[in-house]
């Protein structure tokens, strides 16, 4: 599974409407790219997949679950939702390991041994297998983030959310960074990413989404989106950041 | 729901701590396993010669051998409680204790809140001055200067009875010590002080002289007890003093400490210090014992506290924010005569010392550990939770494993900063009579009126013992900081 469904979504800091009324669903095994202008509320929207945003109104369903709802138990849900931080939010008192195995381990999904094998796995996955031991604090920034997302995998998430997580990089470290993702997407995790990259949501995404305003401006195949925009301020958005 | 039991776990601890320790205290002060009444017979500390302590610790002065001498004729059973003289009276008016003996003069106004006995000593005010002080010889030589008195007392009264007349300010202390102080420093020109104490002191070298002027009579000494209450006690105390007069000891007790064959004082230097050490440092364990119990406390509170202020509950934050205000808020010395004289006379029961210490320190530093816990949780990086909370962990596990042990390395210089005020402001509790180290040096101080050696003995025990645990603390805080 790792289905999305969002309907008539709001949400407001005090008096600030940052959402208006969002209606969106992600299909299993999709990859959605949400861009658009700063102050749009894309990070918004995508933390109020995993409810790091109580939302003011409409629903959120994964995977038929309404996550909102009081009777849900958040802490499962999260479990099966992945996140991926702009600025990693690595552990600095763990070690690469430890920090890739805590949360298995500390839920109960993995005993010490296996949870153990699981993060070596899904570091070698990432290409950090040597830096096991290391601390976050003596990695580079796309090191960082690539355990980042080995930490989020090692829950066996069926969806991942994804906030920026280029850009807070150095130019040089956004290719390893997005080659991780890269190659999630072709095993078909059900991806949504919230990215300035814009090769890469016209590579990778099934769908991608341009918010303005706190709205759903446009949505459609990346060629298309890009390609053929109908909006006028897709169009005038694209012209800046192309 | 989960501060709610916190809460209540906390008070749980508070509730069993305390009735521990009093049933610790009982053990440790009551004479004989109790079959009749002990009486609480509450005292000063330095007023030498009715009380005083010896230099084996031991309390004694005309006002102790009486006591004691009257107990033995009537048979009752007492505890002295040394609280300094101030303390005493509002011991005894707030019902701390069920008597007082303290050179306390019987006056008109004083007969308004308390029953006193038949005068045991009749007194009277002298005026005493510098030793090599040749120029102050009589009331005249007062004019325009200062003159140390001691609050409450006859001289005092006295005192501020001619000071308009002869012109002269009054300069109030706590202690006959420090009055005699101010004076031989040069702060004040003259004191006033009964008769016998000044007689004693000076014998003593306490480095005053008497002057020209005579001794006014003033009021007599007498025990009292809280108005219409303890009637048994206060007519035990009179039929032993009248036995006592018959027999002749009462004139023998007044004669071993103010006859010409009273007992000298050791002198200053090291054989003071080392004969004082012992006490000092019996006073330093429970200067440390208090530190350690309070602080234990102030952590729990602050831990509770921290939690309100940082969790969702605006209404449990609006608790720990007050808490915080009104601790932070109080002077220490205010809080102290609030929970031991305040609390309880308002209510009608009797707060153990140690409780009210404990609980003023505590209620104090929790105050300051709140805020280093909050700050401390606050300083870390908001992501942190939100990567814990977005991998499934619930609230308290990722407080627990993730946020607590970066804040904790936050937050361990503010906590050596916390005990090393917790351990300094537990001298401040020596006002309600707790014999901790200050207190201590207060008291040698009464009997030899050594300030000097006394006082840098006790600056340098403080600095010893701070800077040694500043010296640990700051060791674990390196291991801390690198695992």
């Amino acid at each position: 599974m790792g289905k999305i469904r969002v309907e008539g979504l709001k949400k407001s800091f005090g008096s600030n409407e940052v959402l208006k009324g969002i209606d969106l669903q992600v299909q299993p095994g999709e990859v959605v790219c949400v861009i658009g202008p700063s102050g749009s509320g894309k990070s918004t929207l995508l933390r109020c997949m995993n409810r790091l945003e109580d939302i003011t109104a409409g629903s959120v369903v994964v995977d038929d679950v309404d996550i909102n709802a009081k009777d849900t138990d958040i802490n499962k849900v999260r479990e099966n939702i992945g996140m991926v931080f702009q600025h990693f939010n690595l552990f600095p008192h763990f070690n690469v390991l430890r920090n890739i195995a805590f949360a298995p381990t500390e839920l109960g999904k993995l005993d010490e041994a296996a949870a153990r094998q699981t993060a070596l796995r899904l570091l070698e996955r990432v290409g950090l297998s040597d830096k096991a031991d290391a601390y976050p604090a003596q990695l580079s920034g796309g090191q960082k983030q690539r355990v980042a997302i080995a930490r989020a995998l090692a829950m066996n998430p069926d969806i991942m959310l994804f906030d920026e997580p280029t850009s807070a990089l150095d130019p040089e470290m956004v290719g390893e960074v997005l080659g991780v993702m890269k190659s999630l997407a072709s095993e078909g995790m059900t991806m949504m990413v919230v990215t300035h990259e814009m090769g890469f949501a016209r590579e990778v995404a099934d769908r991608v989404i341009f918010m303005d305003g706190g709205y759903i401006v446009e949505e459609g195949p990346p060629e298309e989106l890009f390609g053929r925009p109908r909006q006028e301020r897709t169009i005038s958005f694209l012209e800046k950041v192309l | 729901m989960r501060t709610i039991r916190a809460l209540g776990l906390a008070w749980l601890l508070l509730i069993l701590t305390v009735t521990g320790a009093a049933g610790w205290t009982g053990t440790a002060s009551a004479s004989e396993p109790a079959a009749g009444k002990v009486y609480q017979i509450g005292t000063d500390v330095t007023f030498a010669p009715f009380e005083f302590q010896d230099a084996s610790g031991k309390f004694v002065g005309i006002d102790m051998d009486l006591m004691e001498a009257i107990a033995r004729d009537q048979g009752f059973r007492y505890e002295i409680k040394p609280l300094g003289f101030n303390a005493a009276v509002q011991a005894l008016e707030s019902g701390q204790v069920d008597g007082v003996i303290a050179g306390m003069s019987i006056t008109d106004e004083r007969k308004l809140k308390f029953d006193f006995s038949e005068p045991y000593f009749d007194s009277g005010v002298i005026m005493a001055v510098r030793e090599n002080d040749s120029q102050t010889r009589t009331y005249e030589d007062l004019r325009g200067k200062k003159v140390a008195v001691k609050t409450g007392t006859e001289g005092y009264r006295y005192a501020e009875s001619i000071a308009g007349e002869y012109g002269f300010t009054i300069v109030p202390f706590d202690d006959s010590a420090q009055m005699y102080d101010d004076v031989k420093g040069g702060n004040s020109v003259a004191c006033f002080d009964d008769f016998p104490v000044i007689a004693y002191g000076i014998q003593q070298g306490n480095g005053l002289q008497l002057t020209d002027e005579e001794k006014v009579a003033g009021a007599s000494y007498g025990f009292a007890v809280r108005k219409g209450q303890n009637a048994e006690l206060l007519r035990m105390f009179n039929d032993g003093l009248a036995n006592l007069k018959n027999s002749g000891e009462h004139a023998r007790i007044q004669e071993a400490y103010l006859g010409e064959g009273a007992q000298q004082a050791s002198g200053g230097g090291w054989n003071l210090i080392t004969e004082s050490l012992p006490y000092l440092l019996e006073g330093l364990g429970k200067t440390l014992l208090y530190t350690i119990v309070s602080l234990f406390f102030a952590f729990l509170l602050g831990l509770l506290f921290a939690f309100m202020k940082v969790g969702g509950s605006r209404f449990l934050r609006g608790v720990a924010t007050v808490y915080v205000d009104v601790f932070r808020g109080i002077p220490l010395i205010v809080l102290a005569f609030f929970i031991y004289f305040g609390i309880p006379q308002a209510f009608g029961f009797t707060m153990p010392l140690f409780l009210a210490a404990i609980l003023t320190l505590s209620l104090n530093a929790g105050a300051y550990v709140t805020e280093i816990i909050r700050g401390g949780i606050q300083s870390i990086d908001r992501g942190q939770m939100e990567a814990a909370r977005s991998l499934g962990l619930p609230y308290g596990k990722a407080m627990r494993k993730i946020i607590l042990p970066q804040a904790i390395r936050v937050m361990v210089p503010s906590f050596i900063n916390q005990m090393v005020i917790t351990l300094k402001d537990t001298s401040i509790l020596s006002v309600i009579g707790l014999v901790e180290l200050t207190q201590s040096g207060k008291i040698i101080i009464a009997r030899t009126f050594e300030s000097f050696t006394i006082w840098t003995t006790v600056m340098v025990l403080y600095l010893i013992v701070i800077i040694a645990l500043t010296k640990l603390a700051e060791r674990m805080e390196r291991k801390v900081r690198h695992g």
